[in-house]
């Protein structure tokens, strides 16, 4: 379980993108974080693994208490892939660099090998294991970014626009894949109808507040949408 | 640019093959090469001849390792230029005459040039042919484990894992502004400041994340837990074949040893 309480996060330049936010996540939930750009999506997802240096409030996963002593235990727990692949891929080899987690995690050899053949076989990128970051195509940029998540088995997943780069084959086995994972998602997203597809509960950022929080029914409401400048789905 | 990167990432996506060097104990392999390395450099500049036997070691392990040798060859050329720098300096001051040969003076500067440029060639050898046959996770593991300290380790890799995002940063620079550059070919002296300067505040802020995102894998968490493979006999006897080359060709001096098989002993 996720609790967040009073979670305020400041850049340097003191931009303040998280603004007080109260959230509690629960065990096997799926949520889709949804604003418009700048609303602080992706701050309150680095907030989270406690990446932005300057927080206040508290968050809480499976009863850990962020904090600088368990960060790295909030870190095991909570896998967030990032809004770029391009930030998260630096291995020369997209082998290493899911079994970079793994490695990290102080995991025998054997079991990294079998951990990492598991999760490229489960996101069909078996064969781009012997490949280099830097040469993939941005769909698979992001699928690779999301095997080297998944190889350490977080309780919490957290995704950054998982759909941007996808074409229409890649989204569609993304939302069958997310759907088999019986994990907590937290998913920010711009593409309302996966939100919708993927998530049951939706909410919505403005300012780095919580504006909205219920079903993610209410992501085809359009009176709502318009509201916050989003777009409802088109019913059909 | 874009090749550079090709080029630096390429030699380690060899390491990822499996032939008997790549099996080798990593430890096994960086004591190896710290060992030639080391006697390389503890010759005489004055004393290029001595220096081939030691071709032994780089012949010997890219033949086992199947890497092909023109790719490392291509990489130590890289190198050449500041060897060529440093060594014509010495044949410009060190004009002493060492011999003559046919009448023509060799000066002791030409002579520590040719060595200085074979002692090159081993050096760099060794250090590309370790790379290409150990994943770099498992040197700096094996460092980790001699209690190198971390901080040297780290930025070690960070420095590896950088070079790769300051090419990039680079490369796409110049990939946008070419496209909204007309038919300019490279990039302006006028347009170069502020080029330099975004590309330094770029490869930092990348640099950031992307240290941000190793964070977020436990980056931090990484100590000695991972267990260290055994040593097999192969990895000693193969550790005992190049200390015991390195001393002899170190403490015998072969070619001479030779030349007296060939002309009866002097
Ligand atoms: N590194 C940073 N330093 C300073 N301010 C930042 C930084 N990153 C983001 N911001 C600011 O924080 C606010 C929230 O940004 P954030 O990236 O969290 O938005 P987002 O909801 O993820 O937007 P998008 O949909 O465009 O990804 C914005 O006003 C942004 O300008
Ligand atoms: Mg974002």
């Amino acid at each position: 379980m996720l609790t967040i309480q009073g979670l305020t996060a400041i850049y340097p330049d003191k931009t303040k993108a998280v603004d007080g936010i109260d959230l509690i996540v629960n065990d096997g939930e799926s949520v889709a974080l949804i604003g418009e750009n700048g609303a602080g999506k992706t701050s309150l997802l680095l907030a989270v693994v406690g990446v932005i240096e300057s927080l206040s409030g508290v968050v809480e996963i499976d009863g850990v208490r962020l904090g600088k002593k368990t960060a790295g235990e909030i870190r095991k727990k909570a896998g967030l892939v990032f809004q770029n692949p391009d930030d998260q891929l630096f291995m020369p080899l997209i082998y290493d660099d899911i079994a970079f987690g793994c490695r990290n995690l102080g995991m025998p050899e054997d079991e990294v090998k079998a951990r990492v053949a598991d999760v490229l076989d489960r996101l069909n990128i078996a064969h781009l294991r012997g490949r280099s970051p830097l040469k993939l195509s941005g769909g698979e940029k992001r699928a690779v970014a999301m095997a080297a998540v998944l190889a350490m088995n977080p309780s919490l997943l957290m995704l950054d626009e998982p759909t941007a780069f996808l074409d229409h084959r890649a989204r569609r086995s993304l939302v069958e894949t997310l759907k088999k994972l019986s994990q907590t998602k937290i998913i920010a997203t711009h593409d309302i109808a996966f939100a919708a597809e993927v998530c049951d509960r939706a909410v919505i950022l403005k300012d780095g507040k919580i504006a909205v929080d219920g079903a993610s029914s209410l992501l085809y409401d359009e009176k709502l949408m318009s509201d916050y400048r989003l777009e409802a789905i088109a019913k059909g | 640019m874009k090749n550079a990167t090709k080029n630096l990432y390429a030699l380690e996506q060899l390491s990822a093959g499996g032939t008997c060097v790549h099996r080798l104990h990593p430890l096994v392999k960086l004591m190896a090469a710290a060992v030639f390395i080391v006697t390389v450099i503890s010759f005489d500049r004055y004393a290029p001849m001595r220096l081939v036997p030691y071709i032994f070691y780089p012949m010997i392990l890219t033949a086992l390792s199947e890497t092909p040798h023109s790719m490392l060859l291509k990489r130590v050329f890289i190198a050449l230029p500041f060897c060529l720098f440093a060594g014509v300096t010495n044949v410009m001051f060190d004009t002493a005459a060492a011999f003559t040969v046919g009448g023509v003076a060799v000066s002791y500067g030409a002579v520590s040039l040719v060595t200085i440029l074979i002692r090159m060639y081993l050096c760099v050898m060794a250090v590309l042919i370790l790379v290409s046959v150990t994943p770099l996770s498992e040197i700096t593991g094996e460092m980790r484990r001699l209690r190198v300290p971390n901080i040297f380790i780290i930025t070690l890799e960070m420095t590896y894992r950088y070079i790769g995002v300051l090419l990039n940063e680079a490369y796409s620079m110049i990939t946008a502004y070419r496209l909204r550059g007309g038919n300019k070919k490279g990039v302006d002296i006028r347009d170069m400041g502020s080029f330099a300067g975004q590309l330094l505040i770029r490869s930092l802020d990348r640099a950031e994340r992307v240290y941000n995102a190793m964070a977020c894998r436990g980056y931090a968490l990484q100590n000695t837990l991972r267990r260290s493979r055994r040593l097999t006999p192969g990895d000693i006897i193969f550790l005992a074949v190049v200390l015991i080359l390195c001393a002899t060709f170190r403490l015998v001096d072969v070619n001479r040893l030779i030349a007296a098989g060939i002309f009866g002993g002097v």
